[in-house]
């Protein structure tokens, strides 16, 4: 339950009291901004500290942490073509879906344990439906192209994603019975609140639910492998297989700071919402934004052991992953509903 | 707002919010039970279960003050995660190998269903038995009733479990997590029952494996093979 504050409010709805005597407060239109700006450049970032980790461990080199920034600005130096016959969708898709992933970031908690200006527009739902615009662009355009192989990307990507939705809902469930609504900063107001609020397994089933639905949207291993050599069991990866140039660079950019959001909506939100900013000011907001990249990379070392561990699930297979998923999710109702588990 | 607030749900106590845990524990052991292609999983999973209702019998016993759970915890480990898992595995050795190697067994292909649907017709199934179990209201001074609804989910989902895997050896697992069902319910509703009791009950489950270890040697003489498809021939 959101606890509040003696005027009613809860006590994720608080506004920072702002003091002279610390280090100087950032307007908060400043910080809204700033987390957008912490998802976009960190982003690459993550997925570099995970292929390095997952190269590691199988005993080879690997790529440079930077390496992701190097293949951005590589492709954004490069010549873009589109396939003959495509639309003027094929080449729309990748930035609508750019500004779909720099919107998701104004309404979670990247940063600040306070909602920002227009941040309780969006509840986890409305993150979600953005999201899925995003993806929804993506997979028009791999149809626009008429290629076969962007065609099977995105009519798979579509057909587990249908299968993953439902999982997502009752997650969104299990949050709305235990705070009473399904804003992201309520949630993590009261994982905050109380060691009784983490080791209730409602929470632990739909955390662990939503992680792995986190593997199947990211591309990762029980689902599919992210890197590598194309092959035919691939979904995610499939899809802007005819894209080349800046639109390229901005569908894998986009790929990268979806993969940061919904890790950062798994660790501020569920796992571990501590390290944000309680005030605007600078030293906080720093310290969040290094919190913030830092369990990002500890969360795909985990994600990378998980690469490392297991084999693919054959395509046909994927349906009892995300059975598993849903069953954690709908456990985690249930236990809530008889008893409050 | 507070017409929203009042419908949230507060949160347990740490020792309860961790007994459930533990419960809930027991229970996705059974769902995973759907999944094992192996027999040595099969047991290893079940024995695992076995371990889960241990430490939450050691959890009730020491903030309880019943000192009889210690030695019911110690027992039903040894006998349950031991003794029965090795039994069990004497008993099979060398059945169902496939080339000669011992660890891969025939028990892989014999769902009825798909293993997504036979946990989705599970998942139906448990929140029956959850809703059910919270319609009687029984309430229980040691553990929490999310924990009393988990073990009868437990003992349903063991049903559907022997229904829709068709071969013995997960028939006779099932029958055995069914026992590790009755015994949470058992911890939750009559934390307090005589040792003497509980022991001949733990003692019941040795001849019962015994009997399951015999009956699938028998079966696989004489079919040459654990899936249990064979016998509706049988039917007159």
């Amino acid at each position: 339950m959101a606890s509040t504050t003696v005027t009613g409010q809860p006590e994720w709805e608080e506004r920072p009291v702002i003091s002279e005597s610390m280090s100087p407060a950032l307007p908060v239109p400043v910080v809204q901004l700033l987390q957008v700006v912490t998802v976009a450049a960190a982003a690459p970032g993550v997925s570099g500290v995970i292929s390095r980790v997952e190269a590691r461990m199988q005993g080879r080199t690997g790529p440079r942490v930077l390496q992701p920034y190097f293949d951005l600005a590589k492709l954004f130096r490069k010549e873009a073509l589109a396939p003959e016959g495509s639309s003027w969708v094929f080449l729309a898709a990748p930035l609508g879906a750019m500004v779909c992933y720099l919107t998701v970031p104004l309404l979670i908690p990247v940063l600040t344990t306070f909602g920002l200006p227009l941040g309780y527009m969006g509840d986890i739902l409305g993150g979600g439906f953005i999201l899925s615009l995003a993806s929804f662009l993506v997979a028009t355009a791999a149809l626009d192209t008429g290629s076969p192989y962007a065609q099977l990307g995105a009519s798979r990507a579509k057909t587990f994603g249908a299968i993953t939705e439902p999982v997502v809902l009752f997650v969104v469930f299990t949050v709305a019975l235990v705070t009473g609504t399904d804003l992201p900063y309520a949630l993590a107001a009261t994982v905050r609140s109380s060691a009784g609020q983490i080791i209730r397994p409602a929470h632990l089933l739909a955390a662990a639910a939503l992680f792995m639905v986190i593997l199947y949207e990211t591309g990762r291993i029980p689902v599919e492998t992210h890197t590598g050599t194309n092959e035919f069991g691939m979904i995610e990866e499939a899809r802007p297989f005819e894209h080349s140039g800046p639109y390229f660079a901005l569908l894998k950019w986009g790929s990268a700071m979806k993969q940061l959001i919904l890790f950062t909506i798994l660790l501020n939100v569920f796992v571990a919402p501590w390290g944000l900013a309680a005030t605007p000011r600078i030293g906080p907001v720093a310290l969040a934004i290094a919190a913030l990249i830092g369990k990002a990379a500890l969360l795909g070392v985990v994600v990378a052991v998980i690469d490392n561990s297991f084999a693919k699930l054959r395509l046909f297979k994927i349906t009892e992953f995300a059975a598993g998923a849903f069953l954690l999710a709908v456990l985690g109702v249930l236990t809530l509903y008889l008893g409050g588990g | 707002m507070s017409v929203i607030l009042a419908a949230t749900v507060a949160a347990p106590s740490a020792l309860s919010g961790g007994a459930n845990v533990i419960a809930v524990g027991v229970l996705l052991a059974e769902f995973g039970m759907f999944r094992q292609a192996l027999l040595r999983d099969q047991v290893r999973l079940y024995a695992a279960q076995s371990s889960l209702i241990s430490a939450l019998a050691i959890v009730v016993a020491a903030t309880r003050h019943l000192p009889d759970l210690y030695v019911l915890a110690f027992l039903s480990f040894a006998l349950k995660a031991v003794i029965v898992p090795v039994v069990l595995r004497r008993l099979l050795r060398g059945i169902g190998a496939i080339g000669g190697d011992p660890r891969w067994s025939d028990i892989a292909g014999s769902h009825a269903l798909s293993v997504a649907n036979a946990v989705l017709v599970a998942i139906a199934v448990a929140a029956f038995g959850f809703f059910t179990v919270a319609a009687l209201g029984i309430r229980s001074p040691v553990l929490p009733a999310t924990a009393l609804s988990v073990s009868v989910a437990v003992i349903l989902v063991a049903f559907v479990l022997m229904i829709v895997r068709r071969d013995v050896v997960s028939q006779a697992i099932g029958f055995l997590s069914l026992e590790n069902g009755v015994s949470l319910t058992a911890l939750v509703v009559a934390a307090g029952l005589p040792l003497i009791l509980e022991m001949a009950f733990l003692f019941d489950l040795l001849v019962a494996v015994v009997v399951f270890g015999l009956l699938i040697r028998v079966h696989h003489g004489r079919a040459e093979s654990m899936s249990t498809a064979d016998l509706t021939s049988l039917r007159g």
